[in-house]
């Protein structure tokens, strides 16, 4: 979903569209055909999240057996009323709920306030600022010259060192800028001819008409946040504050490294997660930023620059 | 790619990091400021724990550690995964723990970089409890270069955690008998094939242990090193390795063993047995509450029985039980609590501290009935889940005992453990080498040739390689590290035994 709407925000404000033709009998055949073929395929990518959900809501016996498909076997709710309750796993909401809502308003506030300037020709260096931005984007420290920096800012083991490093993105500041680049000088000029400064520019012409490709950086830090889990893994070891998906991933990989090797720690081994609440687990951490696309959706309008100017 | 790099980085850096005591000391202060909010002469003490599904720091458990010895405790915790790397980047960083609890390729490895403090004085002057609780055999694996590095934690003391379950039911439908030897093992597993088809044993690559074990003990091979006149030689040496092979490779070519084999998971190989698609397959008692009450579901008419080991050509069963230390609670050189540390672990192990750490309260967490402790549940599984996880080291007098109140909490998993045990008794053998000190060149190769050996080991019991190229395993075995393996457990076999 998001590759398609990214793509109209990447180039920029959309060209006007061609007006409809007409179609022949054929024609329309073929294209039921077709969107009945693609629907199906496009379904099948849902497929595992059913399963996952008929998983959730099985007894533990009937996944044990292998025999949950799309629909729950011995159907019970237990296992969500279980996670809901398990303190870890609230934490670790709480953790990267803040994280995404602090961390995609930051970084979209100062990635936005880079791109601006940097979008205008007459700043004064604009070519070597870029250039510096662009070599960060292919060239870093590495992990550890990087840990032993966050060690030495005293951020290892607090909430701030999984979004202050990723505050400005270079990438997708250079997709904002390319799209102020492509917004009309004209209206610039109108506003100033207004009266209006370089901020009240900003909020009130560039802003409004960037909506698409607002949403859509928004989105891509909200997901980059709520999925990351390396970061965490490497700088957080308080218990307390991991975020939701490294407390999955551990949950999963643990069970299976207990399987696997029977000369594990037996207690651990019998306290590894029934498969049944592994798999709410995972549902419960995905639904929330799934809402979210939704209420983004409105924003990926097309066309908003259609006829603002003359030229 | 990356991650091997980083490692060996890491590597380097905590080499360098270490012997440079570094003046970066100062930078630590600020991270463990909270420690005068302790109260009195007993500071806060910061521990750094391996990866568990709980948050300690709000654990009843742990809660009792610091009621019980007066020591604030506040715990972080290892990673899941990378846990090796992650702990390379904190002890470079100095972060500022006073305990850790570290596995034994860990802990050699920091004791040898010099990043561990050397515990015999500390021991000596605060360690009456420590010293009572831990055997002599478990001190000789905590010492490197006769110096104690780390209190050694031996664990349950837990012996036997597998063996081949049968379905019962279809042997008694069949006629058939008991399987007491590999002879008797093949015929009951063609008349199942012939008569029920389904698939008469299961197993997985990813189980080592499904690979080894009753089976291959019957032919004889059972520990990783075998002594053969005063000299260790490794079990893919023997010519037992061999045999054990060709019977599985027969195995399989007439479809007695699962076909899918080579791609089972674990988590498959259960599924085969609880939906009645399998007949035999090597289960652990801890998984046996899951299996059995999943195949009960299915069938509720079904029945199981453990296959008693297995007897080998002379009429004997053996068994391989792993032994040993699991792992070490061990004080950085730059802790700042040096004798505290120490403190609270002996106060730990202070015999009634230790018990109701262990087992909670009776008549609260545990129950005493004919001289065995009983759960009361939930009130246990409440509060005292993560019970030995909290471990530093254990009364290994007692430990065992308690430990066996955590299998009573559910039926099916007491009658499989303890009729394991049962089963197990006399039969137990341990490797020669599992009380050795870490061995640098065994700790270093252990998992990749354990890796390389259950690939070929499929490969033959498929029939992907001929065993007529077992040779070529065997090269390749020792070229990846076997040959220098078997110098550092010889070397240390001779020098402990002269």
């Amino acid at each position: 979903m998001s590759s398609l709407t990214t793509k109209s925000a990447l180039t920029g404000p959309p060209a006007r569209r061609s007006s409809k033709i007409r179609k022949s009998g054929p024609e329309k055949l073929f294209d039921v055909c077709n969107y009945t073929l693609f629907t199906l395929i496009g379904l099948t990518t849902l497929l595992p999240f059913v399963n996952l959900l008929a998983k959730s809501l099985s007894s533990e016996e009937a996944v044990v057996s292998g025999i949950v498909g799309l629909l729950p076997v011995g159907f019970q709710f237990g296992t969500y009323r279980f996670v809901l309750q398990d303190a870890a796993f609230l934490d670790a909401l709480g953790t990267s709920v803040t994280l995404t809502l602090i961390g995609t308003a930051c970084s979209l506030l100062l990635t936005t306030l880079t791109a601006y300037p940097l979008s205008k020709p007459r700043l004064a260096g604009r070519k070597w600022l870029l250039l510096l931005f662009i070599f960060t984007m292919l060239f870093s420290g590495g992990l550890i010259p990087t840990y032993l920096l966050m060690h030495n800012l005293h951020l290892v083991n607090t909430l701030p060192v999984l979004f202050l490093p990723a505050m400005v993105n270079v990438f997708n500041m250079l997709v904002i800028k390319n799209y102020f680049e492509g917004i009309p000088d004209s209206l610039e000029e109108s506003a100033k001819l207004d009266g209006a400064g370089n901020i009240r520019i900003l909020y009130a012409i560039y802003l409004p008409l960037s909506l698409p490709v607002l949403a859509t950086i928004a989105l891509f830090f909200a997901v980059y946040f709520w999925n990351d889990y390396f970061n965490a893994m490497i700088y957080i070891s308080n218990p307390g504050l991991k975020p939701l998906q490294l407390f999955l991933k551990e949950l999963l990989a643990s069970s299976s490294d207990f399987l696997r090797n029977a000369t594990m720690d037996p207690d651990q081994a019998m306290n590894t997660a029934p498969q049944s609440i592994q798999a709410a687990s995972v549902l419960l951490a995905t639904i929330p930023i799934l809402l979210v696309y939704p209420f983004l959706q409105k924003y990926f309008v097309k066309g908003v620059l259609v006829g603002s100017v003359k030229e | 790619m990356v991650k091997k790099l980083s490692v060996l980085l890491l590597g380097a850096l905590l080499a360098t990091a270490v012997s440079a005591c570094g003046g970066n000391d100062s930078n630590n202060e600020a991270g463990s400021s909270s420690s005068s909010g302790g109260k009195g002469d007993k500071p806060e003490l910061r521990m750094l724990m391996q990866y568990s599904r709980f948050d300690p720091n709000q654990d009843y458990s742990a809660k009792a550690v610091s009621t019980l010895t007066g020591y604030p405790i506040k715990f972080d915790m290892l990673p899941a995964e990378n846990a090796d790397e992650k702990l390379n980047l904190l002890v470079i960083n100095k972060e500022p723990y006073d305990l850790m609890k570290l596995s034994a390729p860990q802990f050699y490895n920091l004791a040898s970089t010099g990043a561990l403090e050397p515990l015999d004085d500390r021991i000596e002057q605060f360690g009456g409890n420590i010293k009572t609780a831990i055997s002599e055999k478990s001190w000789e694996s905590a010492k490197i270069d006769g110096k104690i590095y780390g209190i050694p934690e031996t664990g349950s003391g837990v012996a036997v955690s597998e063996e081949l379950v049968v379905r019962q039911d279809w042997l008694d439908e069949l006629g058939l008998k008991m399987p007491t030897n590999t002879d008797e093992l093949y015929t009951v597993l063609k008349t199942i094939k012939e008569k029920k088809n389904v698939i008469p044993l299961t197993g997985s690559k990813e189980a080592v242990s499904s690979l080894l074990g009753d089976i291959a003990a019957a032919f004889g091979v059972t520990t990783d090193w075998v002594d053969q006149n005063g000299t260790l030689v490794h079990q893919i040496e023997t010519p037992q390795m061999k045999d054990f092979l060709a019977y599985m490779n027969k195995l399989y070519a007439e479809g007695l063993l699962d076909v899918e084999l080579p791609l089972n998971t674990a988590a498959k190989v259960m599924e085969k047995f609880a939906n009645g698609q399998a007949a035999m397959f090597k289960l652990a008692w801890y998984n046996a509450p899951n299996a059995i009450n999943a195949l009960m579901a299915n069938e509720p008419n079904a029945k199981v029985s453990l296959v008693p080991y297995l007897k080998d050509k002379t009429g004997k069963a053996t068994v391989f039980a792993a032994s040993g230390t699991t792992w070490y609670a061990v004080v950085p050189k730059y802790a700042k609590h040096k004798d505290d540390a120490v403190k609270l672990l002996d106060a730990k192990l202070q015999p009634d501290v230790f018990k109701e750490l262990a087992i909670g309260k009776e008549g609260v967490h545990h129950e005493v009935k004919d001289g065995k402790y009983y759960p009361i549940l939930p009130k246990f599984n409440d509060d005292l889940s993560n019970a030995s996880v909290l471990m530093t080291g254990v009364d290994e007098t007692h430990y065992p005992d308690y430990w066996a109140a955590r299998v009573r909490k559910d039926p099916t998993l007491q009658a499989y453990f303890e009729n394991m045990q049962k089963n197990a008794e006399g039969l137990i053998v341990t490797d020669p080498i599992a009380l050795a000190p870490p061995i640098p060149e065994v700790a270093k190769n252990k998992l990749n040739l354990l890796q390389l050996q259950v690939d070929w080991m499929v490969n033959f019991i498929s029939g992907t390689e001929p065993l007529t190229n077992y040779d070529a395993f065997v090269n390749e075995w020792k070229e990846q590290g076997g040959d220098e393996m078997t110098k550092g457990a010889n070397d240390w076999y001779k020098s402990a035994k002269s």
